[in-house]
């Protein structure tokens, strides 16, 4: 008898130790540049630890998100409650103009230094780089970002354009200042007949399909539809990739700022990594494995990014991707 | 109703007066439907031409100028020119011939032909694109099966000008066949048996009497055909986006998506360009009609006269090619896309898959949301309007006199005029609070609402107005004889006449509105996707196949929308539902 009074006392704390430690509940809005899918599985998945949550998600790209974002503060009602877009640089300028709610209590212990916001205004969620993708039927298989600029790839490499992702802002930021040739990179994929234009989906179609047989892209895609039996075969470049974070964060106009907390928890915590992990991406929590179809975590050379500098840089790179391209 | 104020509203109309339209709330009426008219057409326009030339409440209009004449602005202009201008010859040649085969030859299966081809309209353009996009990509199913398949790396040709210009020209070429049938109708048949008489071959009937009759009709379908060309967004933003090739609306949406509320100034600036392009088109397609002006009885309408004989099977079978073109091979094309479990990979029995569909038809919240959205937004316009349409025809028919003509120029407005702009408009009239109220519809369902009513009134209010011109005023005399006041006399009276042709109203704004993109692209938020918004998220995330299901899934509803329809037609008088020659 007394065992089992025990045994009940014992469940019971346990069921009581499993449970969230604030009982978030009521609605929450995330807008978010993650493709459709991820997010419903997202969300799913936060639901199914927080039931009593309920929660519903807007995607666009980067750019149109922020656009979103910004006219609906011009209007006096902003809707979403958190943020989960492709960079840090978008974050660094909302948390500026002093749009983000800080999240002192969240535990990034396991993360190593320079992951996250140190003042704990945005967190990264994953680890997400760009690179060349190409068709397999292709004859030329790129290694470097300089082979897109050879006769081979004329008139058949598309990219993103950083109107529509932000990983594409970011990515032609990182490159013309990493490559020795800079802009003139850029230039000479102009005068190649390389397509600057759409999103990053647009340019898995275009490659997958044929149209085009290079492509520059985010990691995850063609090497999820390659797993799935498409023609494309994704390259890390020698030089090196460019990375974004896929950061997340709480508005600091949100109505339901406990429950973003959590939900902000949930991303950083084990459960939200391996989540990232099943999805196909490179979770930004050091210890949890790299998806199929990737090479080692060190074995992905980064090419180092100045984010302060980048911020300041943003509007007149873009300036210079449209000149070149429209 | 004193009897000064009744001749006082006589004093504008020049025309005899009925004198069933003394009413007891005389201006009542009128001023509710010019103050309609002002709300949902007039206003819309000059908060645009406000925001463009006066930003801030200043005349300053060197900025929206300097927008107007840039390079960018320069050449998005011509682009909207020459493929509006390309696509409603196109359409013309199409729908023409598709119309005067459907009306004066003997061929077989007019019905389901017509059915079929007012059907290609109603899918939404943006999903006429897609399908063509990937019917003529390198990986494209059907290409394979005829052994066709162009080498990996070719471009798609569709991309680009041609592209843009051909699969417009297909997407209103219905419009055009639409428009020339019902005008063919009213061509009286003596004229053809006097012909006949003479000895002419059904080819001169055609050439030198049927056309010349109908050129009023045929100069208003191409500007109908050319003006739809200018205000498409759709097309232009899957066929042109990817090449660079930017037309007007997509130009103005690009400024808008990625620059913010601070592209706002820029993009209305834009706006009022693509109004004057448009409104030239409205301008000149009224002057085209308006020598239609004195409409003769007609005792016995156009009846079918070219015996095709042996050639029946071959104009039929060109008819049906046509409409495989237009209709089947897309299909096939989408319904590829959305077997198959990735992209690139051509689709057979062992591969099928009907996770697509499943996925966004069961796992994901936001396509059933959007199908939901669709559906409440798209009824209640329609809902709305088909009330609405019924007091506005009566007001306008027996009401309004010299007004008339100003008031539906000004309803018209916001049909004619791309949905970019409307839905510009209808931000920056409620990005602010409202005044007195001091509540923002902004990101909220109600400003889709208002611009779905703005946008659809005029389709709403043809089939009402058209047979309330048909009606006697004795019904109404009679009643107002009986003492019934004006609510009665419209609840009991007017009402019920009208309410084959606001059902036909209702039903014709909810196929339009339930597909729609344009308008919803600039207004959604959370929670208010529509099916149009979805799309092009799905399409953009990378998710082709995931598009193409819920392309599919909402052209089904269209289909059984358009069944129901034509079973109920049998209730309906004749010559409401578009397709039924």
């Amino acid at each position: 008898m007394h065992y089992l009074a025990s045994t009940a006392i014992i469940t019971a704390a346990l069921a009581m130790a499993s449970l969230p430690a604030i009982a978030a509940e009521g609605k929450l809005v995330l807008y978010t540049s993650q493709p459709n899918t991820d997010a419903q599985q997202t969300i799913d998945a936060f639901k199914a630890k927080y039931p009593k949550v309920e929660i519903s998600f807007v995607r666009d790209g980067t750019p149109r998100v922020m656009a979103k974002v910004r006219a609906e503060i011009e209007a006096g009602a902003p809707q979403a409650d958190l943020l989960l877009i492709a960079d840090a640089v978008t974050m660094e300028g909302l948390k500026k103009d002093g749009r983000l709610l800080a999240h002192d209590k969240a535990d990034v212990s396991a993360y190593p230094a320079g992951t996250h916001d140190p003042a704990k205004f945005w967190f990264a969620t994953k680890l997400i780089t760009t690179g060349i993708v190409y068709n397999s039927k292709a004859t030329l298989k790129p290694t470097s970002w300089l082979d897109l600029t050879k006769p081979e790839a004329k008139n058949l490499l598309a990219m993103p354009s950083p109107l529509n992702s932000g990983a594409a802002m970011i990515h032609a930021i990182t490159l013309t200042s990493n490559l020795p040739s800079g802009w003139s990179f850029y230039e000479a994929l102009q005068k190649n007949g390389a397509l600057a234009a759409g999103a990053n989906g647009d340019i898995l179609r275009q490659v997958a399909t044929g149209e085009k047989l290079y492509g520059m892209i985010v990691d995850f895609m063609p090497i999820r539809e390659k797993a799935k039996g498409a023609p494309v075969e994704f390259v890390f470049p020698s030089e090196g990739v460019s990375a974004v974070s896929e950061p997340v964060a709480i508005l600091k106009t949100s109505k339901n700022p406990e429950a973003a907390k959590a939900f902000v928890d949930f991303l950083l915590s084990k459960d939200g990594q391996a989540l990232a992990l099943k999805q196909g991406y490179v979770a930004a929590h050091p210890d949890v494995a790299l998806p199929a179809g990737y090479p080692g975590r060190d074995a992905i050379k980064l090419m180092p990014f100045d984010a302060a500098k980048a911020l300041a840089d943003e509007a007149a790179a873009r300036k210079r991707f449209s000149a070149i391209f429209e | 109703m004193t009897l000064a104020a009744h001749s006082g509203w006589k004093d504008p109309g020049p025309r005899p007066h009925r004198r069933g339209l003394s009413l007891p709330s005389g201006y009542g009426l009128p001023a509710l439907v010019a103050a309609c008219a002002l709300l949902f057409g007039a206003l819309p326009m000059l908060r645009l031409a406000g925001a463009a030339f006066a930003p801030g409440g200043e005349f300053a209009p060197e900025a929206a100028l300097a927008e107007i004449g840039s390079r960018a602005a320069v050449n998005a202009t011509l682009h909207s020119l020459e493929t509006a201008f390309l696509s409603a010859i196109g359409a013309l040649l199409i729908g023409g011939t598709a119309a005067i085969l459907l009306v004066v030859t003997d061929v077989r299966g007019k019905r389901p032909i017509a059915f079929a081809l007012v059907f290609s309209m109603m899918i939404a353009p943006q999903v006429a694109a897609l399908a063509f996009l990937s019917l003529l990509a390198p990986h494209s199913p059907i290409l394979a099966l005829f052994g066709l398949s162009p080498a990996p790396g070719t471009p798609n040709p569709l991309l680009g000008r041609g592209g843009i210009a051909l699969v417009m020209a297909l997407h209103h070429a219905p419009l055009v066949a639409i428009t020339l049938w019902t005008g063919l109708r009213s061509v009286p048949h003596s004229l053809v048996e006097a012909a006949e008489l003479e000895g002419a071959g059904p080819t001169a009937i055609i050439s030198r009497i049927l056309l010349p009759v109908l050129r009023p009709q045929i100069a208003a379908a191409a500007l109908l055909a050319f003006v739809a060309g200018i205000g498409n967004f759709g097309i232009p933003a899957l066929l042109g986006l990817p090449v660079n090739y930017l037309t007007l609306p997509t130009l103005i949406c690009r400024r808008l998506s990625s620059f913010g509320p601070a592209g706002l100034p820029d993009a209305a600036a834009l706006s009022v360009l693509v109004a004057l392009v448009a409104g030239l088109g409205i301008a000149a397609g009224m002057l085209a009609t308006r020598r239609t002006g004195g409409k003769v009885e007609i005792e016995r309408p156009l009846q079918p006269f070219w015996r095709l004989g042996r050639a029946r099977p071959f104009v039929a079978g060109g008819l049906c090619l046509l409409l495989a073109v237009k209709l089947g091979l897309p299909f096939l094309a989408l319904l590829g896309e959305a077997l198959t479990p990735a992209l690139g990979i051509a689709l057979s029995w062992q591969n099928l898959t009907y996770d697509k569909f499943a996925e966004v038809l069961l796992r994901q919240d936001v396509t059933v949301r959007a199908f939901r959205n669709s559906l409440l937004f798209a009824g209640s316009a329609a809902m709305i309007l088909a009330l609405l349409s019924i007091g506005f025809a009566y007001a306008l028919e027996r009401r309004m006199g010299r007004l008339r003509r100003a008031v539906e120029v000004v309803i018209e407005l916001p049909y004619a005029l791309p949905g970019v702009v409307l839905a510009i408009a209808c931000i920056l009239m409620f990005l602010k609070p409202l005044p007195v109220l001091g509540i923002s519809i902004y990101a909220t369902p109600f400003i889709i609402l208002f611009a779905y009513l703005a946008r659809f009134m005029p389709l709403a209010l043809k089939a009402p107005l058209a047979a309330m011109a048909q009606i006697e005023a004795h019904h109404e005399e009679a009643a107002r004889l009986d003492g019934a006041g004006l609510w009665q006399m419209l609840r009991f009276i007017v009402a019920p006449i009208l309410a084959p042709a606001a059902t036909v109203s209702a039903l014709m704004v909810f196929l339009v509105a339930f597909n729609e993109l344009t308008v919803s692209a600039l207004l959604w938020t959370s929670g208010t996707e529509t099916l149009g918004v979805v799309l092009f998220s799905l399409k953009e995330a990378g998710l082709a196949g995931e598009a193409a299901a819920v392309a599919i899934s909402a052209s089904a509803v269209i289909l059984l929308a358009m069944l129901a329809l034509d079973l109920l037609s049998r209730r309906l008088p004749q010559d409401v539902l578009p397709w039924r020659i």
